[in-house]
């Protein structure tokens, strides 16, 4: 298919006699030969199934290409090599999903009624084979009751190869089960069957939580050995071991398989094409301290191929991947950049609407079902509407410049286009308006395709009726419309970083590689932050070590300035034109920045219970480091050590898992059982946590005979004193009887807890989520940025997370950053709100309603005490313009008489 | 519109509903002509007078979605 030319109107999947098996739907559905892989694929193109086309597999058919309207369809077509010259490589592969076929124990491939979580995804999807009606495969029934597995693929070394925690698919699942629940009602029973329920991502484990108080769903900790099918019923019969033992028999309609995440073996391939160095689980290998490189200069990793993980990391190792590649190439940022031509802009200001409408037949798609020469008679009789034309594809590179002409020549003042939606055809047409010298927002495109055409295309009449409509209601609004201005704004080219731990050098440090001015703001007398008090990263670096280097290079570096023992006092200004006040030893300064970033890191908690200060044996993990760093002669005199995980964390009054306890607890347990292989090491826990590949440090820690016991909230161990004796007393989970344990040591694993910094989150108009974590932008998509632009965030002002993620983000918020940082100037959208001061009442409700703070009271001149909008934070919502009581506010293209003029103009006598 | 069918006048959110109307067109699924939207650039640009001013233009119901 030439893309170019495709304008994915589907004729040619609409006459494709051959079907296949859709792979989008996970085989569910079908699809035809030429298709689009998915509804919201960008761009919107159709493409030939080659392996499935009748033409080319067998040289007969070709009716594609007879009922292509635009020619788009090209057999000839043929792998092409190009070769580019590139400073740099990122690698973003993925995964594969695991395969279930193999596993006896299932059936997967036997039973229907046994499908794999991404099956059971598709089903739960609006736009999926069933239209997200939940349905099982063998008789299309709505199930009653539905298992999941957890843990198909991943922690397994009997059935497969993969021994790595998969990271996602515990949190997918209470996902699917809950969005199942919600969909069928409170009669659909869903049982999830894990073997420790791992959800330390942000706001993961209240979600957990809630599925199990609210919504209903059941958890069961066992591994189902066995399925059995019912007769013929299709009904499952599942035979576990409960957790006190019990053998137990339940029926189910449908089982999901919660499978894990693998490197597809073509990716191995690739690896080793390449020279780069993979993991015993066969991911990318990288370092703690530079955890999107790979082993190979210049090629750097993000995603799952780095390691399992879900979106909102990917989404923070692919920014930190392209800042790491942007520091190895800052010399060559814009060396190809091109300038574009500046068109002078006609002024029409004072002129009357002389309105062009332009109506598209978009090949039969529009004109198939719609009367487009009749929409475009009856727009002709609008009033102001000087010009109608009609287009077979408006689209077109030639009808662009012949709309361009045709405003000249014409001396059109405002343009209505009738064809697809503005959603992807709005900026064509914005350009096409801006190279013919006029303003862009003189321009209202009205959807008479996706929302008419296309989906009335048993009714003609009504559909005709509704184009003359819309296009009457796009005339009325169009006439309204004026010029408007894209307000221009500098960038200083200046950072400042908040916090000098781990994450804010980092930060600092990747800002100083790109060539930008850096300002370090650190509270203490000191850099480095929490990582001062650790002792070993999960993979054995020594931290203190690495933390030295890192701060070395940013002390040394001659574009960072370092600012100890500083506060802040004020923060004024908006995106490219912030001015701090900091405040050091009393002495304060202003510092004018462009952007600032968060990593004011957290801190963790005093305990107050396991009867924590009242023996000089019961530390805290971070204690326990800092003996370590300091070689403690006492570690070398343990016979006995009890780990207790959870210590605040998991509570309902902090109800989130601080992520990296479990790996820390059991890397300072091997540590012990280094010094002293005779000690008797116990760790005391929940759900044992280590995500991705920090799960071979749990398996090398039973191996090595550390001793797991679980416990559960209502049933917490027990720490006391006796006779000189510290005695840890806990049920255990087999034999449900108390056990005493003898510790020499007990290390209180204790819950990370943010400073929930208000007058930080007042200066820069950042929320924080209940627990006191800054909220980012958006928790899949914006995960190292704040709503209000030019502010971004990373590390542990976050969430709780280890070194090689806290190192990921800062990189990841430098990138957002940069963004920013290198243009010299950033120009605001004209379709934003605008106070009328002398209606402006100054009650505040747009200032405490915009999420991106763009409202504020003007401060000096006429309209001192009046609300005003900074256009360069503005977003265009409208929200300021609903909520304001006075009618003071202005939306500049969707103002409230544009969108009355089209109220009024909805549905006049044809 | 037919006569005996209401008038229905919507408001769609320029990034969600409106996009998910489209893709209704791209999946090629059918529902009555009877309806009118109106993008607007949030659903918090919506304003109770909007509603009032459809239901007095003669719509039977107006539906706001984003």
């Amino acid at each position: 298919m030439d893309p170019d030319k495709c304008i994915a109107c589907g004729v040619c999947a609409e006459k494709c006699p051959k079907k296949v098996d859709d792979k989008y739907n996970a085989g569910l559905s079908q699809r035809k030969a030429i298709y689009v892989e998915y509804a919201q694929a960008v761009p919107l193109k159709y493409s030939i199934d080659a392996e499935n086309c009748i033409y080319l597999t067998k040289g007969k058919c070709g009716s594609c290409k007879k009922k292509c309207p635009v020619g788009a369809v090209d057999y000839e077509q043929t792998e092409k090599k190009l070769k580019i010259n590139v400073g740099s490589v990122i690698l973003a592969p993925g995964f594969e999903a695991f395969n279930p076929n193999g596993l006896d124990n299932y059936q997967y491939a036997n039973y229907p009624n046994v499908v794999t979580s991404l099956e059971f995804e598709r089903l739960l999807s609006a736009s999926g084979p069933t239209m997200g009606h939940v349905v099982r495969p063998s008789d299309k029934e709505e199930p009653k009751r539905i298992a999941w597995f957890q843990c198909v693929g991943s922690r397994d070394m009997n059935k497969c190869d993969n021994s790595y925690c998969s990271s996602v698919c515990c949190m997918y699942a209470i996902k699917e089960a809950v969005i199942a629940k919600e969909h069928a009602g409170d009669g659909l029973d869903c049982s999830i069957f894990f073997m420790d329920m791992r959800t330390p991502g942000k706001e993961f484990e209240r979600f957990y939580e809630n599925a199990k108080k609210k919504s209903g769903v059941n958890f069961i900790r066992s591994r189902v050995h066995t399925i059995n099918p019912v007769g013929d019923t299709g009904d499952l019969e599942l035979r576990y071991v409960t957790e006190t033992g019990e053998l137990k028999t339940e029926i189910f309609d449908m089982v999901v398989l919660s499978i894990g995440l693998q490197t597809p073996p073509a990716l191995v391939d690739l690896a080793g094409k390449l020279g780069i160095e993979l993991t015993p689980g066969k991911f990318c290998k990288t370092d703690t301290f530079s955890p999107v490189s790979t082993s190979k200069e210049g090629i750097f990793v993000c995603g799952a191929f780095q390691g399992p993980k879900d979106i909102p990391q990917a989404v923070i190792d692919s920014s930190a991947a392209a800042s790491a590649a942007a520091e190895v190439l800052a010399e060559a940022r814009d060396t190809k950049t091109k300038e574009v031509a500046v068109i002078e802009e006609r002024n029409v200001v004072g002129e009357r609407p002389k309105i062009g409408v332009f109506v598209c037949k978009c090949g039969i798609n529009i004109a198939g079902v719609v009367d487009v020469p009749a929409v475009a008679q009856y727009a002709a009789s609008l009033p102001y509407v000087d010009f109608v034309d009609e287009n077979l594809f408006s689209c077109s590179q030639d009808n662009q410049n012949n709309m361009a002409n045709l405003i000249k020549e014409k001396g059109l003042n405002r343009i209505v286009v009738a064809a697809c939606t503005p959603k992807t055809h709005e900026p064509l047409f914005q350009e096409t308006l801006f190279n013919a010298g006029l303003n862009k927002y003189l321009f209202e495109m009205t959807n008479i395709r996706n929302q008419n055409s296309w989906v009335h295309k048993n009714n003609p009449e009504l559909a005709t009726q509704k184009a003359k409509d819309l296009v009457r209601m796009a005339v009325a609004k169009v006439a309204l419309m004026e010029p408007l201005k894209e307000v221009k704004l500098t960038v200083n080219h200046t950072a400042m970083v908040i916090g000098g731990g781990i994450s804010g050098l980092t930060a600092a440090k990747s800002l100083a590689n790109q060539g930008y001015e850096t300002h370090l703001i650190e509270r203490e007398h000191r850099l480095g932050g929490q990582a001062l008090n650790l002792f070993h990263t999960a993979k054995g670096d020594d931290v203190q070590q690495n933390l030295s280097k890192i701060i070395e290079s940013v002390n040394s570096d001659e574009k960072i300035t370092v600012h100890l023992n500083t506060q802040i006092n004020n923060v004024d200004g908006f995106v490219g034109n912030f001015v701090s006040t900091l405040s050091t030893d009393g002495k304060t300064e202003e510092l004018e920045h462009g952007v600032a970033i968060v990593a004011t890191g957290a801190a963790p908690l005093v305990p107050t219970e396991y009867d924590y200060g009242k023996d000089p044996r019961i530390l805290t993990s971070l204690e326990l480091d800092k003996k370590m760093i300091n070689h403690d002669p006492m570690l070398k005199d343990l016979n006995s050590a009890v780990f207790i995980q959870c210590v605040g964390s998991r509570e309902p009054e902090r109800m989130y898992c601080s992520r990296v306890c479990c790996t820390h607890s059991i890397e300072n347990a091997l540590e012990l059982k280094k010094i002293n292989p005779d000690m008797n090491v116990y760790i005391l826990y929940r759900d044992i946590r280590t995500y991705g590949e920090k799960e071979y440090l749990y398996k090398q820690a039973r191996e090595q005979g550390i001793i797991f016991i679980r416990f559960s909230l209502e049933n917490k161990p027990v720490v006391t004193s006796k006779d000189g004796n510290v005695i840890v007393t806990i049920t255990d989970h087999v034999l449900g009887r108390p056990m005493e344990l003898n510790a020499d040591l007990v290390s209180l694993a204790t819950a990370i807890v943010p400073y929930r910094d208000e007058q930080l989150a007042n200066f820069f108009k950042v929320p924080m989520n209940e627990d006191g974590f800054f909220i980012e932008k958006h928790a899949k998509l914006g995960p190292s940025e704040f709503a209000t632009d030019g502010t971004f965030l990373c590390g542990m002002a976050h969430y709780p997370k280890p070194i090689d993620e806290s190192i990921a983000q800062a990189k990841a918020s430098v990138a957002r950053a940069v963004t920013l940082l290198s243009k010299t100037t950033i120009y605001s959208s004209g379709t934003i709100a605008e106070v009328e001061p002398a209606k402006c009442a100054s009650c505040g409700v747009c200032v405490s309603v915009c999420p991106y703070s763009a409202p504020s009271f003007a401060t000096e001149g006429r309209f001192a005490g009046k609300a005003e909008i900074n256009p360069a934070l503005c977003k265009g919502c409208g929200l300021c313009v609903a909520s304001c009581r006075s009618g003071a506010i202005h939306l500049k293209g969707f103002d409230t008489d544009q969108i009355f003029s089209q109220i009024f103009e909805m549905d006049e006598a044809v | 519109m037919a006569e005996n069918e209401p008038k229905i006048l919507s408001f769609l959110c320029s990034w969600c509903s409106y996009g998910a109307a489209d893709l209704a067109g791209v999946s090629r699924m059918e529902y009555p002509p009877n309806i009118r939207v109106i993008r607007i650039p949030c659903t918090g640009r919506m304003s109770p007078k909007f509603i009032l001013a459809g239901l007095k233009q003669g719509a039977d119901a107006v539906w706001v979605s984003g």
